[in-house]
């Protein structure tokens, strides 16, 4: 199966640290690491916690603190990686050092793929400062090479509202026509034909460099629930699963689909039995039980089916 | 298994020492780790560069405050390794009073790095506030031959000298020692140094008692960092298991450090080519790759009970 001493299997991750609980490089380190990824990890920040809590401290990193940090990794002449992973940034100039940094280590190697999750807002409304987008829309995107927006940040990314299907298509195929080979929205408003306890996500990978792409879509079952690091551990999950299966987004989004379904029910369960009958799990509960699910994420049982959908030319 | 490590140690982007040689094997046998990470660095000080930037005892209190409004500050291990700061060395120990008070069964486990092979290689200021603030928190340390003979003030030349040193560091405060390393001979050879360990121990009947053992173990001829720090992290995962059975703690523990040793040797050879001495790159431990190893360690090296 998934060889796990493949020589090109080495992630730089450029996240959020947090002592407590899973997001950021939190939430992408240990899964990758367990499925045989050598992941260097570079903290843009260290929290207490998210900042989902009724409290968090911490401190930041600056942009010059990053390129301190790559310094030294250059210095050694280790500066080599087949991935680099990036997500949540609030921060303009450490956002443009990071790219400065992708630009050079594809240069090291043009094979590199950079997993980009574009973290700029949901549900209609930024929650980064917004001249974050100008920098992502323009400088980032272009260096992506798999980008996992939800449906907000690929309207903002593309300036088109998606209504329908057919728009999910033409946005992605804009966003591929910016950078990215491979795009998943993550998630949708769009009706699942399996009714309003789903929800829709959507998928589209071209094709060998040719004009066409391949689309899927997935119907996920809705959660009752808010939580945090989700999103860090699906492109985390999407990264292993497209290594693995570089020309079939199918798999590689049934996989990784399927592994935050069965971290986030054991989540779930575990959330509500901490908080007792009739009340509502705190943050602190609704922490991803990722130690736990440390089999699935080996080998996830695959519970969600991606239909593949008409090939489309752009 | 519900059990949580707060891990105060240094973290660096490439590699495998403090906090990245710690987390992942607690986290692969089922430990919540949390952690909070002393330094960022691009890789350990024995490569050729080294660049990053260190946590201030300030910042470090801070961090645990978010922890405490959060009501969140409750532990079953501490666990800590390198400093080079006594303001922070303090600060720590302040949180484990605090945390140890939150919750009186915690269990601090401490490599109390000071030096080797007869001379420090911290400054010198560290040394009496491990002897006389960090040591007496501790429950279970792992120092080397010179961190216990400096901690105690007495040599080393027998085992016998090494049992009185682990008695006297009982005395200072820690019911289970392991000195991970000695000058003593082995009675299988030169190829091999001496550990030992010493636990004190309560009995079913209430009556206390002293398990002590020796274990043999094959020296490699490279010269490994991180190494302590995954000791310390897998003496207190195999501790969790078997609390009053150091025997099997240290056979468990020692034969987890062998197989990752090994892997790690091929490859770095492999990667070197013949004849020619491996790089610190090259001898970063293999850690993801003994995976089942952690997991599920063979044992190779048998502790023998000396007393």
């Amino acid at each position: 199966r998934f060889l796990p001493h493949s020589p090109r299997c080495r992630v730089l991750s450029i996240q959020s640290h947090v002592v407590r609980g899973y997001v950021g490089n939190k939430s992408a380190t240990f899964p990758l690491q367990v499925l045989g990824f050598e992941v260097d990890s570079i903290n843009s920040v260290q929290f207490s916690n998210h900042t989902g809590y009724a409290h968090w401290k911490g401190q930041v990193l600056t942009a010059d603190e990053l390129n301190v940090l790559y310094e030294g990794i250059k210095l050694n002449k280790v500066n080599h990686y087949d991935y680099i992973l990036t997500g949540y940034s609030r921060d303009t100039s450490f956002l443009e050092t990071v790219v400065d940094i992708i630009q050079e280590l594809k240069k090291a190697n043009p094979s590199l793929v950079y997993v980009c999750d574009p973290v700029m807002g949901d549900h209609g409304a930024m929650y980064v400062p917004e001249n974050l987008l100008p920098v992502y829309r323009d400088k980032v995107v272009p260096l992506a090479d798999i980008l996992t927006p939800n449906q907000f940040e690929a309207e903002l990314l593309t300036g088109r509202k998606v209504n329908t299907q057919e728009d999910a298509f033409e946005v992605m195929d804009l966003l591929h026509k910016m950078g990215p080979e491979t795009v998943v929205l993550t998630s949708s408003d769009l009706p699942s034909k399996k009714g309003d306890q789903f929800l829709v996500a959507l998928g589209s990978q071209k094709i060998d460099g040719s004009k066409t792409s391949q689309k899927i879509c997935m119907d996920i079952p809705k959660v009752d629930a808010v939580f945090v690091g989700t999103g860090d551990l699906f492109a985390a999950m999407l990264l292993a699963w497209t290594h693995h299966h570089p020309k079939d987004l199918k798999a590689a989004c049934e996989k990784t689909v399927s592994v935050m379904h069965h971290v986030i029910k054991r989540t779930i369960t575990y959330a509500n039995e901490m908080a007792g009958p009739g009340k509502r799990p705190s943050p602190a509960q609704l922490e991803l039980r990722m130690v736990q699910s440390k089999a699935d994420i080996e080998n996830p049982a695959i519970v969600v089916e991606a239909k593949v959908l008409h090939k489309s030319s752009q | 298994m519900e059990c949580r490590v707060l891990s105060i140690q240094s973290h660096v982007v490439r590699g495998y020492v403090g906090n990245k040689s710690a987390s992942f094997p607690l986290q692969v046998l089922g430990f919540e780790v949390d952690s909070i990470n002393s330094v960022q660095f691009s890789n350990h000080t024995g490569y050729s560069h080294w660049k990053g930037q260190v946590l201030t005892a300030d910042e470090l209190h801070v961090l645990y405050e978010g922890i405490k409004l959060n009501n969140v500050h409750q532990y079953d291990y501490v666990l800590t390794g390198y400093t080079r700061d006594t303001s922070f060395l303090e600060m720590v120990v302040d949180i484990v009073q605090e945390l140890k008070r939150a919750n009186p069964n915690l269990v601090y486990v401490c490599d109390p790095v000071l030096g080797d092979h007869g001379s420090m290689y911290v400054p010198q200021n560290l040394y009496p506030v491990y002897k006389n603030k960090v040591v007496p928190v501790a429950d279970i340390i792992t120092p080397n031959q010179f961190e216990a003979e400096l901690l105690t003030g007495k040599n080393i030349s027998t085992e016998k000298d090494a049992v009185e040193v682990m008695d006297l560091l009982h005395a200072m405060g820690p019911d289970t020692v392991v000195i991970t390393s000695s000058d003593l001979p082995s009675r299988l050879g030169d190829r091999f140094l001496v550990s030992l360990g010493s636990q004190r121990q309560v009995r079913p009947d209430g009556s206390r008692a002293t398990q002590r053992v020796r274990i043999e173990v094959p020296k490699v001829d490279a010269v490994f960092v991180g190494t302590g720090d995954l000791f310390a992290a897998m003496l207190l995962a195999w501790t969790h298991h078997y609390p009053n059975d150091l025997k099997m703690a240290c056979e468990k523990t020692f034969s987890v450090m062998h197989h990752v040793i090994q892997r790690t040797i091929s490859y770095a050879h492999e990667l070197a080519g013949p004849g020619r001495r491996p790089s610190p790159p090259q001898l970063e431990l293999r850690m993801v790759q003994s995976k089942a190893d952690i997991e599920d360690p063979a044992i190779v090296t048998e502790a023998t009970v000396i007393s």
